[in-house]
């Protein structure tokens, strides 16, 4: 049960973290760049990612044994392609004004990166519960990088926060596609900075724990993680 | 190959596979297209709302090809708002990102009425964003932006236009850094609204 937690567990940090798809992939850049001018524009096209990651990693994992290696491809655009429509519908009946500023964006999520390489990388070869993490997870990724992007750009271009005006001034140049491309990158820094950080803090902590104090005998297991950290 | 071979072929299968995926994709879009159908009653109603905040009540006006048609845009609809005595129009302006449209909603005030013939325009109320197609920067144009169409009514009644020119200051010229094909079209959107009040409603030249 404890194995089980800690490889979903995995799975989920793998999408957010490791495997960051705006990020550390940089994946989906064409709808990250344009979408990302305010922040809730930015969410709704996260939240909008993630349904259809989900549906559709579920949908192919569940296929994975029917559909033929030779047209995988075209069934998975296929699959995917369904499900951006029906995602369409569903904007435009219930949640028209996100429909309306998301524009060309939302049908274009059917050609995003994102969703066709997990579809591909993860969802055709693994189990059902495994690829609906994924697809969680990965389009949460997606959506806090987004987010993160929107909030910025929509601060310093507008000087507004989530539609609230909180400041008077604007700088032109962040609302631009110059301005998204400065602040993805800047992002990108910091984001590969603080998880680099991060991971070594973890390994020498890691190191730490495994190194045997004097005079005790080490264990062969224990010695041969402790050289894999090194 | 014979029948038989075929049949068992992974190129079959391959095929099979496919059609029956489309097939079932196909009929659950149509399911679903059914189930969340919006009606043009439902999305004139959805527009009222967010245009007036309010229910109103609006008469649409018939127009003729001719009297739709203008160099820069096309009047899609026309409502008197019996509500305050103003005019509604749904209008697209042309001259957008790769060729694309804008289609705005914009609210002309008046003096007078069409009966008596003395309809004297006076400004514009409000503009409220419809639709587009192409455009990939309607996420730039703010509340900010449209409100300045609402705050010309001295020069919209004297018979003056909008622009969204680069190089031109004024004011009405109207526009967003980067986004100048887009806000072209509000531009022309508006303007079109303008020119067919002005000479369907008002009797005067375009």
């Amino acid at each position: 049960m404890n194995g089980k937690i800690k490889h979903y567990g995995k799975i989920a940090y793998d999408g957010l973290i490791t495997n960051n798809a705006t990020f550390k992939l940089v994946l989906g850049t064409c709808a990250t760049l344009g979408m990302s001018t305010s922040a809730v524009n930015s969410f709704g096209m996260g939240l909008s990612v993630t349904v259809v990651l989900l549906l559709s990693n579920v949908i192919i994992s569940l296929l994975r044994k029917v559909i033929p290696n030779t047209v995988r491809i075209p069934a998975f655009v296929v699959i995917i392609a369904t499900m951006v429509t029906l995602l369409r519908m569903v904007l435009e009946k219930y949640i028209p004004d996100l429909y309306d500023s998301m524009g060309v964006f939302l049908p274009l999520i059917v050609v995003n990166c994102v969703i066709l390489g997990r579809a591909e990388a993860f969802a055709s070869k693994q189990p059902v519960l495994d690829s609906a993490i994924d697809g969680i997870f990965t389009g949460l990724g997606l959506t806090c990088a987004l987010t993160v992007i929107g909030i910025i750009r929509e601060f310093l271009g507008s000087g507004s926060f989530f539609g609230i005006q909180v400041m008077d001034f604007k700088i032109g140049f962040f609302t631009n596609s110059a301005g998204a491309f400065f602040v993805y990158g800047i992002c990108i820094a910091l984001f590969v900075l603080i998880t680099d950080q991060a991971d070594k803090a973890r390994r020498a902590k890691q190191a730490r724990l495994l190194r045997v104090p004097a005079g005790d005998q080490p264990l062969p297991a224990v010695e041969s993680s402790a050289e894999e950290v090194k | 190959m014979t029948v038989k071979q075929f049949f068992k072929s992974t190129a079959f299968k391959s095929l099979a596979v496919l059609i029956v995926i489309v097939l079932v994709a196909g009929a659950l879009l149509a399911v679903f297209n059914d189930l969340l159908y919006v009606s043009d009653e439902e999305r004139l109603a959805r527009s009222l709302a967010k245009i007036y905040g309010t229910e109103v009540t609006a008469e649409e006006i018939e127009l003729s090809e001719e009297e739709r048609t203008y160099n820069n845009g096309t009047v899609d609809a026309v409502y008197y708002v019996q509500d305050d005595g103003n005019y509604l129009f749904q209008t697209t302006g042309k001259g957008g990102y790769s060729n694309g449209t804008v289609t705005l909603w914009t609210i002309i005030t008046c003096t007078g009425s069409r009966e008596e013939n003395d309809l004297m325009l006076t400004g514009i109320e409000k503009v409220v964003y419809d639709s587009n197609s192409g455009q990939t920067l309607m996420g730039n144009f703010g509340e900010s932006f449209y409100a300045l169409f609402a705050n010309q009514d001295e020069l919209v009644a004297g018979g003056k236009d909008f622009t969204a020119n680069e190089n031109m200051t004024g004011d009405l010229n109207n526009i967003v850094a980067g986004a100048s094909m887009t806000s072209t079209a509000i531009c022309n959107a508006v303007n079109t609204a303008l020119a067919c009040f002005r000479t369907v409603f008002m009797g005067g030249e375009a």
